[in-house]
């Protein structure tokens, strides 16, 4: 890498590849409601979600990569870090519940599991949508105050999905099983805020 | 076993006696809820009816309907004949006066016990020919033109639920019943085998539709030819219009 390269702002490729990681995040939350709204027919789209894993894990490095190699960056180095594991968490979230799913014999679905995947989609769109934004630190409280509602929403529904399991008579497994899955589809919704604040630290830091 | 009676000492026996015999024995003073009962999973019921108080018959029907396999036998006081023949109606399998001898009423026990194993009941029951499908409970499977469906465990018990059922069975009475567990607020479990039953059926019998789904109650069995242009008949029946119903 030459000098002129170290010094220059590199800007473009650290939005780029955000960007990707932000159609990356995207493309597994609509795997993950896809396969959980169809389940148990479409259990081969857990390799496809792995694959989403695998180029999430790509980006991330790349990112990490390009980190170490440049002194300029368009925002903060820790920002930037930051921003590419959150992005990198809901990814992993999602694959572990794609795995679990099997893992675990599930049978069928529980339906605020499809719903809390939807919420997740949802969210994920407007990560997406705001990733893009960032280049020119535009405002983007309109999808970071849409991905706060979703969490909120999401918060609603594991509380009532997981009471729901505690109701009298229900099988031990049953419990063990969804209460898992429902804590990993929750911790998936919470990353979309995580990334949702970095982004709006960014943008106020950066205006 | 479970028994429900509120005199301990003769429970207390009784519960000696069933062990000496292998059985586990639970007894309590109080009902036990139907749903805990299904959790309970036993193989027999004895119950004494003043220990359910003036709402026995209700819960006598509960429970033979949620458990249609558990031997139920009411043990209890003075009773009049009415009283003994509407709980035997209610699916009750035997009704034992008190005084009695507790080894009599084990005995009652043993045969209701009898009665109701599954292997008994295959004797008894012969296969069961709907449209084209014949349900035959002692291979635990079902076929079309001598074709076997293939069905798993659970699939066919379904299937043999909903064919014994000449009603709108509720999903969650459904997976009490076969899964012997309450089931959980928003389990999709009964409408994927139920799907996948239906899958299996179309491919064997393309010309039937078998299951009827009842939006936000459950299913129903009512065999009908699959034609589009007719309003559909079930087999054996007289003609059956579900304008709330779909069928695959």
């Amino acid at each position: 890498m030459g000098l002129s390269q170290l010094l220059a702002p590199p800007g473009r490729e650290y939005f780029a590849l955000f960007e990707e990681a932000g159609a990356n995040v995207l493309r597994a939350a609509e795997l993950l409601d896809q396969m959980l709204a169809s389940y148990p027919d479409q259990g081969e789209l857990a390799a496809e979600i792995l694959d989403c894993e695998h180029n999430g894990d790509r980006i991330t490095h790349h990112l990490i990569q390009h980190l170490n190699n440049t002194f300029v960056t368009p925002i903060d180095r820790e920002d930037i870090h930051r921003l590419a594991g959150a992005l990198d968490n809901i990814v992993d979230y999602i694959e572990e519940v794609a795995d679990y799913l099997g893992l675990y014999r599930v049978e069928a679905p529980m339906a605020q599991a499809q719903q809390m995947a939807k919420i997740l989609r949802e969210s994920c769109a407007e990560i997406a949508a705001a990733l893009p934004l960032l280049r020119g630190f535009q405002d983007l409280r309109r999808h970071t105050i849409e991905i706060n509602r979703l969490e909120n929403e999401g918060d609603r529904l594991t509380r009532e999905a997981i009471a729901a399991l505690f109701n009298d008579g229900i099988d031990p497994m049953v419990v063990i099983r969804w209460k898992d899955l429902y804590e990993r589809l929750e911790d998936a919704i919470d990353s979309t805020e995580d990334v949702a604040n970095i982004m709006e630290g960014i943008v106020i830091k950066n205006r | 076993v479970v028994v429900i009676d509120p005199d301990r000492g003769f429970t207390h026996v009784l519960g000696e006696r069933f062990e000496a015999q292998g059985w586990l024995c639970t007894a309590v003073a109080k009902p036990v809820s139907p749903p805990a009962l299904v959790r309970l999973r036993p193989s027999a019921l004895i119950v004494d009816a003043s220990a359910l108080g003036p709402c026995h018959e209700s819960y006598l029907d509960e429970v033979c309907a949620r458990l249609p396999m558990l031997a139920v036998t009411v043990c209890t006081g003075p009773s009049s004949v009415a009283e003994r023949v509407s709980a035997l109606r209610l699916g009750v399998d035997a009704w034992v006066s008190k005084p009695c001898h507790p080894d009599e009423l084990i005995a009652v026990v043993d045969a209701t016990l009898l009665g109701n194993r599954p292997d008994g009941l295959a004797v008894v029951d012969a296969p069961a020919v709907r449209a084209e499908l014949t349900i035959r409970a002692e291979l635990h499977q079902a076929f079309v033109g001598g074709k076997s469906l293939e069905l798993t465990s659970r699939e066919f018990e379904i299937l043999q639920l909903l064919a014994h059922a000449d009603r709108v069975l509720r999903r969650e009475e459904v997976y009490e019943r076969v899964w012997g567990y309450a089931m959980a607020d928003g389990d999709r479990s009964v409408d994927v085998f139920v799907r996948r039953l239906r899958q299996k059926l179309k491919a064997a019998s393309p010309g039937w539709t078998y299951i009827d789904t009842h939006f936000g109650v459950g299913y129903r069995f009512a065999p009908a030819a699959r034609v589009a242009e007719r309003p559909r008949v079930a087999a054996g029946h007289s003609q059956v219009v579900h304008t709330s119903a779909r069928s695959l």
